[in-house]
């Protein structure tokens, strides 16, 4: 699902640090630098104008978000009165208790402040509190989701390394294959190629189901393992084919040549000089593909019929229960500037210069 | 001045040309699809459960005996169309902000900026079943909101464009010289953005068309009987036990397309430098140079 992973506008990814910054860091007394004080404070700072940014965003997606049962243009008080109950006078009075005879605008600000103290109201269906199903189910997709973000990391990043080592070589063209043809399938695809394989074929690993955490490591584990390798697989295309990327143009640079001459090891040269500056695109992509990591835990558990979110999401809009939508929305949204404000964090720390501020 | 898009120079890769005549034959599928099909891709044929790829069924039967190939052939067409209406809404709602952010001023750009990062927090999938919840089910209903979310793409790389070719030394020329802002949109900077946005479009609807399938795999907007690529694959996962062969097909049917629209999309890539301005042939020369910063040059302007 690589597609849609395009690059944003110029300005996301961050200006390489100038190595001479990295080699010669020991010298706190420099004129110059601030204070650890002062330092704290300018961090702190830069944190919380990254956090009023997210204001806007965060008021303008949960108003798309809740204005969607405003379009619906159903009539939620004579769905849960049922057909013989709904006496125009019941329609009202429930309306009323429901808050749904204010306008769209005061609707959406109670909605939101009930929201922000964890509750998102009940479903018209079930009486259940949204909230209460959401928490009951996120587990599911989170395990699938930082797993497969682990996975992504550890093999993209692990083949994009070799492969920039040793670019030209067999392994290098592997990648690139493989690569291409990785990030042209989708989730589901790739989900259900591995259910036949693994499951239906090898009977390695079963095929659907889930097991939690609490009951046994080892089976939720089993249970995870193949939807969160579907789900990491694209990923991992993007982030080996990025790292290679900006690894073997790091690796031409002046300072590591530096490093070698000066005798240090290898390795340190690697992970120390080359893969800190080379990490900040592939970190990027990661940031940017949560979202579409989001969408493909749905499409997970679709194969692997596991009681997830899209679970949920697919049967609440099946009866149009639009609260329980408008809550999921919510928090999936939510969860992707999360993720995006800890991943331009990192950032920020792993390109900081000698004032502790970020490029 | 050579012209700035050069067809010949793509067609000469062999990727590109590999993936255009893949392209025509989907596009042959979409127009004649369910004339071209073999067979009915709605009769059951209770005598011909789950045959492999053979003479009679050159891609083999589905679990009520129905012929794949006729029903992936006749698929074609809602899959393509629906994928083509969401690109078609992103690029409407995307580039026509993304140009004129860069003329109509800073609180504009600012809104504009915002919604699109409140856009892009929200996963499509889950957005396109929240409106079908809302709006009813339909693949039209389920459509309109991956175009609406595939508008922040087209957004945000056509203003970086933009904003590139709007800064150019014979723009201020132009404005010198008394032209329209509509002028210079229309002759200097939108001539210049179109090779950019024909890249985005490509890989879009790659994007476009994952969706619908995945959309169509989950059962949105489709009455059962009908067929489509991601509808094929569903029916297939419920009998793997008798036929793990048989998601292959769709899957690789839906890979080859996707992988083709990306394959385009790099040619003209690789070829143009897409959003680049370093890439390019004929003279551009940057109003501001290392010399002096942008902001003053446009006080200066002013003045």
């Amino acid at each position: 699902m690589s597609v849609v992973s395009i690059p944003p506008s110029a300005g996301a990814t961050p200006p390489r640090r100038t190595p001479a910054g990295r080699i010669a860091p020991g010298r706190a007394g420099r004129p110059g630098t601030p204070p650890r004080r002062r330092r704290s404070r300018i961090v702190a700072a830069r944190l919380g104008g990254g956090l009023a940014v997210l204001v806007p965003i965060v008021l303008i997606s949960s108003f798309i978000t809740y204005s969607l049962g405003a379009l619906s243009n159903s009539d939620p008080a004579a769905t849960i009165l049922g057909q013989d109950a709904a006496t125009p006078a019941a329609v009202a009075r429930l309306n009323r208790t429901l808050g749904l005879n204010h306008p769209l605008i005061v609707q959406y600000w109670n909605w939101l402040t009930q929201a922000v103290h964890g509750n998102l109201g009940r479903s018209y269906f079930t009486q259940i509190p949204v909230a209460q199903s959401i928490a009951q189910r996120l587990p599911v997709d989170l395990s699938i989701a930082v797993l497969a973000v682990i996975l992504a990391a550890v093999i993209g990043g692990s083949a994009g390394t070799i492969a920039a080592i040793r670019r030209g070589g067999w392994f290098d063209r592997g990648v690139t294959v493989v690569c291409s043809a990785a990030s042209t399938l989708p989730a589901f695809v790739v989900g259900i190629i591995l259910v036949v394989l693994f499951a239906v074929t090898a009977h390695l690993l079963p095929a659907n189901g889930y097991v939690g955490p609490s009951t046994s490591i080892a089976q939720w584990l089993a249970h995870i393992i193949l939807p969160s390798l579907a789900l990491s697989l694209a990923v991992s295309a993007d982030i080996a084919r990025q790292l290679r990327t900006s690894l073997v143009e790091v690796l031409e640079q002046n300072y590591i040549v530096g490093a070698r001459v000066r005798g240090l090891p290898y390795r340190r040269i690697l992970v120390r000089h080359a893969l800190r500056n080379a990490a900040g695109p592939a970190l990027t992509i990661l940031g940017n593909d949560f979202p579409l990591m989001l969408a493909g835990a749905v499409a997970a558990e679709a194969v692997f019929s596991l009681p997830g979110l899209g679970q949920l999401l697919l049967q609440s809009a099946q009866t149009r229960d639009i609260p329980v939508v408008q809550g999921l929305l919510l928090v999936v949204s939510c969860f992707v500037i999360v993720v995006n404000l800890i991943v331009n964090t990192t950032l920020n720390w792993l390109y900081r210069s000698d004032d502790g501020i970020g490029t | 001045m050579k012209r700035l898009i050069g067809p010949q120079s793509v067609l000469r890769l062999p990727s590109a040309r590999i993936a255009i005549v893949v392209l025509l034959g989907i596009a042959v599928l979409t127009a004649f699809g369910s004339t071209l099909a073999p067979q009915n891709p709605l009769t059951i044929n209770a005598n011909a459960l789950f045959q492999g790829p053979g003479a009679h069924h050159l891609l083999g039967t589905d679990y009520l005996g129905r012929d794949v190939l006729s029903r992936l052939m006749a698929g074609t067409r809602l899959s393509v169309l629906t994928a083509l209406e969401a690109v078609g809404i992103g690029l409407v709602l995307g580039t026509g902000p993304g140009i004129a952010t860069v003329f109509l001023g800073r609180w504009f750009d600012f809104a504009a900026n915002r919604v699109t990062d409140a856009l892009m927090t929200l996963p499509y999938i889950f957005f396109a079943v929240a409106v079908t919840a809302a709006l009813g089910n339909g693949l039209v209903q389920a459509m309109v909101p991956v175009g609406i979310l595939l508008a922040p793409f087209f957004f945000r790389i056509t203003r970086a464009a933009t904003l590139e070719h709007a800064r150019a030394q014979y723009v201020e020329a132009a404005e010198l010289m008394g032209a329209s802002k509509l002028h210079v949109v229309r002759v200097h900077v939108l001539r210049k953005v179109l090779p950019t946005i024909a890249v985005t479009t490509a890989s879009m609807t790659a994007a476009a068309l994952l969706a619908v399938s995945f959309l169509t795999f989950l059962g949105i907007g489709v009455q059962p009987p009908a067929p489509t690529w991601g509808g094929v694959l569903s029916s297939d996962l419920d009998y793997l036990a008798q036929a793990p062969w048989a998601p292959f097909i769709p899957g690789a049917l839906i890979a080859v397309t996707v992988g083709a629209l990306n394959a385009l999309a790099d040619a003209f890539r690789d070829r143009r430098g897409a959003g680049t301005l370093a890439a390019q042939p004929g003279p551009i020369i940057r109003t501001h140079s290392t010399l002096e910063p942008a902001d003053d040059d446009r006080q200066s302007q002013v003045a």
